[in-house]
């Protein structure tokens, strides 16, 4: 029985893990009818894995949802739109190869059913006989909001809609927000742009490390108070530092030494917008940023993956062009990726995995290195990788596996060691190894330029750090006295608050 | 991140319109335009061009044609049928063994019994690929050689029959040559245009593009991806049918030794040569029917260019391999674009 | 305390095995299936010998093998070809080119002979690389097409160009057909034998198998790694022909004389080889032990079908369900693990 006086949308309990890896540990959500809720908190705290489960993507481990007082339970992303919510994902979930009139047809839906909302948009002239990949991708967002109206949900969820919007756009967004508003529906508003949050909003519900940390009522708040709010209490597990780590003063000073790479104004498909900087021997940098500011693709131009579209990338002096990673590898760029899917050969051995670069020269095709063991075992012994389940290297714990990445970079030589997101959910323990050994790594010798979600190890591990937003550098300073609280603020280009 | 400097598209601009008209329908209009141009170039090879040259062509392309099709459906859906040419021979054989010396209402029942078995038994190939997630190209690679074999076991000798009416249908006369091209055409076209509507109008059939061109969109749209593969599948073994009555309507008899394999190749041949991208959601049928006839129409030309038969079989499966190269050449760049 | 919510539902990498004592046998079993083949093997065996007692002798064991020696062979390019997700469904077509070009040449000598039937399979291999490895041309269309152009040409220039002999030369016989041991053991088993040697130590123990086993595993890994795609592909595809052109030999010397259709009922036993053997299409799995005892398995399953006076019909289905059913089989283990 529907009870009108419950709130739109409850979830309790809400908990999901993949495997070993805990995405959301517990949330509870409430979104009252008429609300503009939204969901905040840094990378990795959870929100899209709840998105994905409110939108019915995927499935929960546990916890309850219900709408209007009444548990759900969803089969799919279009029974979920049915019962009530309707989600806006970030890449619009619209058909490439269809047309935009087809791409209607698919979802059930006529022309006529999104019509008022696309004259409210200033979208009415559009031809809806053209392609979806050869629309806009801000356009496409629009539609999708379009359509997800016309389903005329009770709870409408927008995934970062106004990424990659204009303002005028993003206005254009609004006010189908405050429209729906004012028709008793809710929307629940996933945004990194505090500005815009406080602007539509009236309360936020804060995500850190799978749990909800805090709820906010957003009258009379303000953006720093919404950083320090989803700073939220110090966990007492920090990392505990070791004894090299707590010795960051005893770090040579590099500032005499060879820039072995330099970014020359690089940039990449509008992703990434004029980015430079020097690296030297013996110094880890650090990059941070929130999700999608262009750090990805950044990381990509300099391991060769892809070529940018203007700008340079300078190693040892020399310009690099790169048409493959081999080439990059060569020059003694090499890349440990963020993802773990891309760097491990999942039904190979540790061994395998360790020695794959030493072999690919056609020069190294004939045998298999008579130093090999020793190289692996060395690299084995250096990283503490735990070989019991060596022969099929997925059966590793991801802290394991994370190890033989870096691992085999030991096995064969570089200058710099590109780390994207390294420690990204392992475990305490394996964390701290690897920040000694990038220590140690950098004492040897080498440069480290170290891309990292979580603020916390920053000051521990690197010597400087840069933070990105929408693909430029826009603060840089000193590591050792970067806060959260400063990188954060930075990450949400409010840099100038800064004091 | 691309920011939109308007939001709406122009749409008074004749210039820009022709223009996307000519990029979508680009190559459609390049097949039919090719085809006409070898059927051109074919009458002055050839002493006498006329209804009887015509319709030999239009007969001996109307298998390969659903062949193709058939293909497409499957291939549109993201999935790959290696089955087809085996399940050609499969009904084109079962029809020849029921159908000899029956009436021709009776063999009408039969004609539509045969093709909502073949759709069966494709549509379960289907369901097998989607419950074992193994590959397409295994499931089917298997299914084509227990078509093959099954046609063996169904008619071991060459023989069979089917009735003057049935021939008719299918090739415009009794004897499976002759000078009336209409039959075949319209056995072409209505099918054709029901399966093309139905792919390109209704929620079903734009199912198999949206489940080709991106799985995660579809099943965010609520797109079954289960039922979506089986149905394919059966639409295709239906089509494989039809080009299997074709064959038999033309040879009058059945012969289960044909090669499956390489009618298999040829469909594959014909729908990249009508446009149809073979990582799937791309083509249309409206393209491969052109397509198919101009592999069709290699063998002819080149015997009336003098020829040897089998140096021709050469130089169709180069050209083959070259329309494959140039289409693994545009999908690539197509893949660097995006 | 940890998280990672790009990790998705059916991960590969979230499978966590620090207690390796508690494996199951089902597990066990499906890691080392060499074990499961030789049971499957032996059964086999003993049940064809059931059907016809004259089988469990040395002729009988003797038949099986040489019936298997050209699938094994064939199969090992399968299997080299499949670790890298591919396929080579021009290799029955290679080999019968290369018998061909061999018997031609026979006249002139063995070593012209056997040197040009090589160079043929290698020849067309290398294409099928090219055109799969650079133009990114699917493998089953390549290899498809390869083998309609193969049996164009050769059917083309039967009575130009190859309108000499057709007959093989004697030490290609010998090595085809004939024994040593009084009669027991084939010289078609030993090419076999050395075949497989060399096949398996590329695949083991040198930076190329390490490479074809990377690029099938996880093709975005190895070029991250500096592994160029296109160099492995283009040599795979080159030693398929080579071995199919090996295969080639040893058959039409068993035959004596050469025809158009020498190899083509060998293509799909060479696949199925392979899948029996745990070779997996998806890539980056497989070993070429478990190819060999699949040929085997293919081998005594033929006498056992010709004992039984079994068709060919009958035969092409029973190949088409082994291919369907132990893929399946194979995929479900793979993913319960």
């Amino acid at each position: 029985m529907e009870n009108p006086a419950a709130p739109l949308l409850t979830t309790e309990g809400i908990a999901k893990s993949y495997g070993p890896v805990v995405a959301l540990r517990s949330v509870d959500l409430t979104v009252e009818a008429g609300q503009v809720h939204a969901l905040l908190g840094a990378n990795g705290a959870g929100k899209s894995t709840l998105v994905k489960i409110l939108s019915a993507v995927i499935g929960s481990d546990a916890g309850t949802v219900r709408i209007s007082g009444e548990e759900v339970s969803f089969k799919g992303p279009s029974d979920a739109t049915r019962q009530g919510i309707s989600t806006v994902f970030q890449d619009p979930a619209l058909i490439p190869d269809l047309s935009l009139e087809q791409n209607l047809t698919i979802s059930g839906l006529e022309r006529k059913d999104i019509d008022p909302w696309l004259e409210r948009m200033k979208l009415s002239d559009l031809d809806f006989g053209l392609l979806v990949r050869d629309v806009p991708l801000a356009t496409l967002r629009l539609v999708d909001l379009a359509r997800a109206l016309a389903h005329d949900p009770q709870l409408l969820m927008l995934d970062e809609i106004t990424a990659a919007l204009t303002p005028e756009q993003a206005d254009l967004v609004f006010d189908v927000v405050r429209e729906w508003k004012r028709m008793n529906r809710s929307v629940l508003f996933i945004s990194h742009r505090l500005g815009e949050v406080l602007g539509i909003c009236d309360v936020a519900t804060i995500l850190r490390n799978g749990a909800h940390v805090a709820h906010l009522d957003l009258d009379g708040v303000d953006e720093t108070e919404l950083v320090t709010a989803m700073l939220g209490e110090e966990l007492a597990s920090a990392t505990p530092p070791s004894e090299e780590s707590a010795a960051n003063a005893e770090r040579a000073d590099t500032t005499d030494n060879d820039i072995v790479l330099e970014a020359v104004d690089l940039q990449f498909r509008g992703r990434v917008n004029g980015v430079s900087f020097e690296l030297q021997r013996g110094e880890i940098l650090g990059i941070t940023a929130l999700e999608g500011q262009g750090q990805d693709e950044l990381f990509a131009l300099l391991s060769g993956d892809h070529k940018p579209t203007s700008g340079d990338i300078v190693v040892d002096g020399e310009k690099m062009l790169a048409k493959s990673p081999y080439n990059a590898i060569r020059k003694g760029l090499v890349l440990v990726p963020g993802d773990r899917h891309d760097a491990l050969l999942p039904q190979r051995s540790i061994r395998e995995n360790l020695a794959t670069p030493l072999y690919n020269r056609i020069g190294r095709w004939f045998t298999i290195r008579r130093d090999e063991t020793k190289l692996v075992k060395n690299a084995i012994d250096r990283l503490d990788i735990d070989t019991r389940a060596a022969s099929e290297v997925r059966r590793l714990s991801g802290g394991n596996q994370q190890k033989v990445t870096i691992g085999r970079w030991l096995v064969s030589d570089f200058e710099v060691l590109l780390c994207f997101d390294p420690t990204r959910g392992i475990d305490i323990q394996t964390k701290a190894q690897i920040y000694d050994l990038l220590r140690e790594l950098a004492a040897e010798g080498a440069a480290v330029l170290l891309y990292s979600s979580e603020l916390r190890e920053i000051p521990l591990v690197c010597d400087r750090v840069l933070v990105m937003y929408d693909g430029r550098v826009v603060h840089e300073q000193e590591a050792a006295t970067a806060t959260e609280e400063v990188l954060l603020k930075a990450a949400h280009n409010l840099a100038d608050t800064i004091t | 991140m691309t920011s939109a400097d308007t939001t709406t598209e122009p749409t008074g601009r004749s210039f820009a319109t022709l223009k996307r008209w000519g990029q979508r329908h680009g190559w459609t209009l390049g097949v039919w335009i090719l085809l006409v141009v070898l059927v051109v170039w074919y009458s002055t090879l050839i002493p006498k061009f006329g209804g009887f040259q015509v319709t030999n062509i239009i007969n001996g392309g109307t298998s390969w044609i659903f062949l193709a099709a058939a293909q497409a459906v499957v291939v549109i859906a993201g999935g790959i049928d290696l089955g087809v040419g085996g399940l050609l021979v499969l009904t084109s054989v079962t029809g020849a063994r029921l159908m000899d010396g029956q009436p021709f209402g009776v063999i009408l029942i039969i004609a539509i019994g045969i093709v909502l078995a073949a759709a069966l038994i494709n549509g379960i190939v289907g369901w097998v690929i989607t419950a074992s997630k193994v590959p397409d190209i295994v499931i089917t690679l298997g299914s084509l050689y227990i078509y093959q074999g099954l046609a063996l076991m169904i008619l071991p000798k060459v023989g069979g029959g089917s009735s003057d009416t049935f021939r008719w249908l299918f090739t415009g006369s009794a004897t499976g040559i002759g000078t009336n091209p209409w039959p075949a055409m319209v056995m072409i076209a209505i099918p054709m245009l029901i399966v093309s509507w139905w792919m390109g109008r209704t929620r079903s059939g734009l199912s198999l593009y949206a489940l080709g061109s991106d799985s995660n969109a579809a099943f965010l749209s609520g797109v079954s991806a289960k039922r979506t593969k089986i149905t394919a599948y059966a639409v295709g073994g239906a089509l494989c049918a039809v080009a299997g009555f074709s064959s038999l309507a033309i040879s009058g008899v059945g012969n289960a030794t044909t090669e499956g394999g390489n009618l298999t190749l040829n469909s594959v041949a014909a729908i990249v040569l009508g446009g149809v991208a073979l990582t799937g959601g791309i083509g249309s049928l409206v393209a491969v029917v052109p397509a198919a006839l101009i592999l069709f129409f290699f063998n002819p030309i080149l015997s009336a260019l003098g020829v040897n038969p089998n140096q021709a079989q050469v130089v169709q499966g180069v050209l083959i391999v070259i329309v494959m190269m140039v289409a693994g050449l545009i999908e690539w760049r197509r893949r660097r674009r995006s | 305390m940890t998280e990672d919510p790009n990790v998705t539902q059916s991960d590969p990498m979230a499978v966590v095995d620090d207690a390796p004592g508690k494996v199951s046998l089902a597990r066990q079993l499906s890691a080392r299936p060499q074990i499961v083949l030789i049971a499957v093997l032996v059964v086999m065996i003993l049940v064809t010998g059931v059907i016809e007692p004259n089988y469990l002798s040395v002729a009988g064991v003797r038949n099986s093998v040489l019936f298997a020696v050209p699938i094994g062979i064939l199969a090992a390019g399968q299997t080299i070809l499949m670790l890298t997700g591919g396929i080579d469904l021009s290799i029955a077509m290679i080999a019968t080119a290369s018998a061909y070009v061999a018997a031609n040449q026979s006249p002139e000598g063995a070593a012209i002979a056997i040197v040009l039937g090589l160079l043929v399979g290698i020849a067309a291999g290398t294409a099928n690389g090219i055109g799969v490895g650079v133009f990114r041309v699917n493998p089953l269309i390549m290899t498809l097409a390869m083998s309609g152009i193969l049996l164009g040409l050769f059917t083309g220039w039967a009575t130009t160009i190859f309108a000499g002999s057709k007959r093989m030369h004697d030490f290609i016989i010998t090595l085809g057909r004939d024994t040593f041991f009084g009669g027991s053991v084939p010289w078609a088993a030993v090419v076999w034998a050395g075949v497989a040697l060399v096949v398996l130590l590329v695949l083991r123990r040198t930076g190329y198998g390490r490479n074809l086993y990377a690029l099938g595993d996880n093709a975005i890994a190895a070029r991250l790694s500096g592994t160029r795609a296109w160099q492995v592909l283009v040599v795979a595809y080159a030693l398929s022909g080579l071995l199919g052109a090996i295969a080639g030999l040893l058959l039409g010397g068993r035959v004596g004389a050469v025809d158009l259709q020498l190899a083509s009922l060998f293509l799909l036993p060479s696949v199925a080889a392979a899948v029996i053997g745990g070779t997996s299409i998806f890539g980056g799995v497989g070993t070429y032990t478990g190819t060999i005892l699949g040929a085997l398995i293919l081998g005594v399953l033929q006498s056992m079908l010709t004992f039984l006076n079994t068709g060919q019909a009958v035969q092409q289905v029973i190949y088409g369900l082994i291919v369907v059913g132990l893929s399946w089989m194979y995929t479900k283990l793979a993913a319960s693990q």
